[in-house]
């Protein structure tokens, strides 16, 4: 259980507005998960001293393979050449930023905590596939694209990083906070087909 | 729609990428010896061929990197894309 942040989500008012409304039995669900960190990393991936920093103080491996995220105490995503995202619990996430700082500091490398500027939902359910091709132009076949796989790409136009974590499926949807309340407007209207219900974390 | 190869992240659909122009395109090192007629060149002429053509994209909605394409500008058709450096840095973009 981590602890609740004084943070708003931004999408009180949404939850407001369908909190009458029930759907029976949803092929999607969405949870808000606003306590969560997010850092980000910059460093080149050739520089060993760099990913060697980084991972002792991670405890798991920087993925350098294109468009993959590591699962484990954090989630490690892939965002470029020399770009990552660590999505922790919101607590710890300014510490671990500044042992990622110290750690990094001799090396050509940048860390900042951008957890006020993202936000993550947790997209659940037998239908979700279905959801996401009204949106999105990805290839999210599970032949194409597996538990581990991330891909920084659009849903209905608003830029989003997306990673399927297991196979119920769920998918990780990082997104600006503030186009999180119009995504989840139109993930609302585009899931009336599969049935979609929202919660809180 | 193109379906373009980003050398990073694959195929993806046109939308994500923005287009950047002619490729190879080098700034002069010293532009105070240009001419204006020189400098407007370099800013302004392209070679604009009928059929294949060198082009910058950016994978502007998923890894953010500057690459090279050559695409056909009578087919549209696409022959491949190009890394500009290693992608480590984003100088060359
Ligand atoms: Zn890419």
């Amino acid at each position: 259980m981590s602890r609740p942040l004084d943070r708003r989500h931004g999408l009180e008012p949404l939850l407001a507005e369908l909190s009458g409304s029930r759907t029976a039995d949803p092929g999607a669900s969405v949870t808000i998960r606003n306590d969560l960190g997010h850092i980000n990393v910059r460093g080149r991936a050739a520089d060993a001293g760099f990913v060697q920093s980084v991972e002792q103080v991670l405890g798991q491996a920087l993925p350098v393979k294109p468009n993959t995220v590591s699962l484990d105490q954090h989630e490690v995503f892939w965002l470029g050449p020399d770009e990552w995202l660590i999505v922790t619990p919101a607590a710890a996430a300014a510490e671990l930023a500044g042992r990622l700082q110290k750690a990094t500091s001799d090396t050509h490398a940048s860390v900042n905590d951008i957890s006020g500027g993202q936000v993550v939902l947790i997209l659940q359910g037998a239908k979700c596939r279905d959801l996401l091709a009204k949106g999105c132009t990805l290839d999210l076949h599970p032949g194409a694209f597996a538990v581990g796989d991330c891909a920084q790409s659009g849903i209905a136009r608003a830029n989003v990083l997306l990673a399927l974590v297991d196979e119920m499926p769920t998918f990780m949807i990082v997104i600006r906070r503030s186009f999180s309340d119009y995504l989840c407007r139109w993930l609302t209207h585009a899931g009336r087909d599969e049935g979609i219900a929202f919660k809180d974390s | 729609m193109l379906l373009i190869e980003c050398p990073w992240c694959g195929e993806r659909a046109e939308t994500e990428f923005s287009y950047g122009g002619e490729a190879g395109i080098a700034r002069p090192p010293d532009p105070d010896v240009l001419s204006d007629a020189e400098w407007a060149d370099y800013l302004f002429n392209r070679s604009n061929p009928r059929g294949a053509h060198r082009e910058l994209w950016n994978h502007a909605q998923g890894c953010r990197r500057w690459f090279g394409v050559e695409r056909d500008t009578v087919t549209y058709r696409i022959a491949g894309s190009f890394r500009l450096s290693d992608g480590s840095d984003n100088r060359e973009g």
